[in-house]
């Protein structure tokens, strides 16, 4: 960081001429104002907004209700409490959240493994183009490629396993609760692993070919070098984006989206396990008008994603010596 | 080396190419049924059958998909969101990013925590909705384009693409009297052409797949869009009679017209999303590790 000490030693004599640097610099704050009075709009002022949790609230009154509006403390907190699905609902986040993570957090590296080792470069730009392709898909289409292969009438998948005699009749993957979870990982590893796996790909790409030579010199089979070199080589991009990942595992993790599955493939059948956090709070919000208990359901979420972002950030820089922030 | 394969080397081949094979049709076949099914005559579809080409060839899905107004406006309104979305979104971004590339700029720590902590924490989709109605953006086609001018993500990843950008093309266009906005016009976009492409198609892909702001946002059906229309007739064709009952006298049901508008929904992604994946690998470093 020796420049960054040179630029300050240049810098700190005109410190005192403050304002003639900020006027030198008068179209660049502008520039950056306009964006910070999107994020006070934008970002900002939905924070501010929590404050409807804690409130009656009413939709009419607008932004300045959310300050004026009477005070009830933690009546709706109580109330998501005491809601005879509390408990369905933050066992499915939960459940959803760390299952999905620890089944598509592996996913993408073992397929960058396996892609890197394949010598042919066409087949493996091949692959690798098109296991991305599910990224910039819509889960509106994923929903739609869903009811394709899987629903009990037109469903591919359930022709195929009743015809070849591996199901007696058609598998309710999309209304039966039981298959809720399931569907939402296999979905989400479908869709989202090869786009994870360039990130471990480029990681590989900077293990220097000459460990391998060596090691294949002395005798190291394929095995024994994804397991002693690849492996090893990759542990720091691995463990930044497992942090990335918790922190934002309620959400999804990075595979993301667990309000657009649990809303989309959502139904009256599979309610039972599907309905999560968020969905419920934008259906009291949005679809009820209960603006301040959806506010609580919310801000009940977003308390524990804070809590785990900061574990995270914790661990992190304990085993690895760098975090988020 | 001229060495033989080992067994082991023969094993690991077969199993990677093997498992690889199997990824790769279960990504792309999809994609491919959607197309054939698309092709072929809904009611045939219907009979089961058609799995490597269409049995019954017929364009009529398309044509009754191209023909009835909802769609066409939808199709309208999707692709306007995505250009014009993609156009500002591009520029607000970069002329914030410029602001904050100058290593000099005053407070610009406090401006990078305003940024960062705005990344991190949201209010929650509720106090957001209730911002957008004060704002009178409900039921309005700005409510697509104003709330998502500003990408943090990129708004990281052009901040230091900016930086990069040579001081001296920039000191040559001061002396001539240049201000800050015509160097940004005139010399930094220019020069972060590269940057500006993939920034425009990602988050024109963004607009073009977001399906909430359309469901909730917006009430009006001139105002709905394609991803809308998809939700909404996939869970019409959810009920069998209905998926057969469709448009009597033609072969086209409600369900291959939900096909043939998947793939009108993915075909432009197929035309653009190989160029997406640059600056990715670095966005995911810059978010992860800051200064």
């Amino acid at each position: 960081m020796r420049t960054n000490t040179v630029v300050k030693n240049i810098i700190k004599p005109n410190q005192s001429l403050g304002w003639k640097r900020f006027t030198k610099q008068k179209y660049l704050h502008f520039f950056v104002w306009v964006g910070m009075l999107f994020l006070l709009v934008f970002a900002y002022t939905p924070m501010f907004g929590i404050l409807m949790a804690f409130k009656n609230y009413s939709i009419t009154t607008g932004i300045s209700g959310i300050f004026t509006s009477e005070w009830v403390g933690l009546k709706y907190f109580k109330e998501f409490y005491n809601d005879y699905r509390f408990y369905d609902i933050v066992r499915n986040t939960l459940a959803l959240s760390f299952l999905k993570v620890i089944f598509t957090f592996p996913v993408p590296i073992l397929f960058a493994i396996m892609l890197n080792e394949v010598k042919n470069m066409a087949f493996k730009r091949f692959v690798q183009t098109a296991s991305y392709l599910p990224h910039f898909i819509s889960w509106v289409v994923v929903l739609g490629l869903a009811f394709t292969f899987l629903s009990s009438d037109v469903g591919l998948i359930n022709k195929l396993l009743v015809s070849l005699g591996l199901a007696e009749k058609s598998i309710p993957f999309l209304t039966g609760s039981s298959y809720f979870w399931g569907l939402a990982i296999s979905t989400a590893v479908w869709k989202e692993a090869g786009w994870w796996a360039i990130i471990f790909l480029a990681s590989i790409a900077g293990i220097s070919p000459t460990l391998y030579e060596a090691a294949q010199i002395d005798g190291a089979g394929r095995l024994a070098r994804i397991w002693h070199i690849t492996l090893p080589g990759i542990k720091g991009t691995v463990v930044v984006v497992l942090i990335l990942t918790i922190g934002s595992i309620l959400g999804g993790g990075l595979i993301g989206s667990n309000f657009d599955q649990a809303y989309l493939f959502g139904n009256v059948s599979n309610n039972s396990t599907s309905e999560i956090v968020q969905t419920y709070a934008f259906k009291m919000g949005l679809a009820q008008g209960r603006y301040s208990y959806a506010a609580a359901i919310d801000l009940f979420q977003s308390v524990i994603s804070v809590i785990l972002i900061f574990s995270a950030n914790y661990l992190a820089k304990k085993t690895s010596g760098q975090g988020l922030f | 080396m001229l060495k033989r394969k080992s067994v082991e080397d023969v094993v690991v081949d077969v199993v990677i190419y093997l498992v690889l094979s199997v990824i790769l049709f279960a990504t792309l076949y999809p994609f491919y049924y959607l197309l054939i099914t698309s092709f072929n005559s809904g009611k045939d579809t219907l009979l089961g059958g058609s799995y490597l080409w269409p049995s019954s060839f017929t364009l009529e899905n398309y044509a009754m998909f191209f023909s009835r107004p909802e769609w066409l406006t939808a199709l309208f309104v999707s692709v306007g969101r995505t250009i014009i979305g993609a156009v500002s979104g591009v520029l607000f971004t970069c002329l914030v990013a410029y602001g904050l590339s100058h290593k000099d700029l005053m407070f610009k720590k406090f401006y990078f925590v305003v940024i960062i902590f705005a990344m991190y924490f949201s209010g929650g989709l509720i106090p957001y909705y209730v911002v957008l109605r004060s704002l009178g953006l409900l039921d309005t086609f700005g409510v697509y384009i104003i709330p998502s001018l500003l990408n943090t993500f990129f708004l990281l990843i052009a901040i230091s693409f900016f930086r990069e950008i040579p001081q001296e093309l920039k000191e040559s266009a001061y002396i001539d009297g240049a201000n800050e906005f015509t160097v940004f016009y005139k010399i930094v976009l220019p020069v972060s052409k590269p940057l500006l492409a993939t920034m425009s198609l990602f988050i024109g892909v963004g607009q073009w797949n977001s399906w909430v702001d359309s469901a909730y946002f917006v009430t009006s059906d001139s105002l709905r869009t394609l991803t809308y229309r998809m939700i909404e007739i996939i869970n019409r064709s959810r009920v069998p009679q209905d998926a057969i009952a469709h448009a009597a006298g033609s072969g086209v049901t409600s369900y291959s017209l939900q096909v043939t508008a998947m793939v009108v929904s993915v075909v432009p992604i197929l035309c653009v999303y190989p160029f997406l994946q640059k600056y990715f690998v670095q966005g995911i470093m810059l978010g992860s590790v800051k200064e």
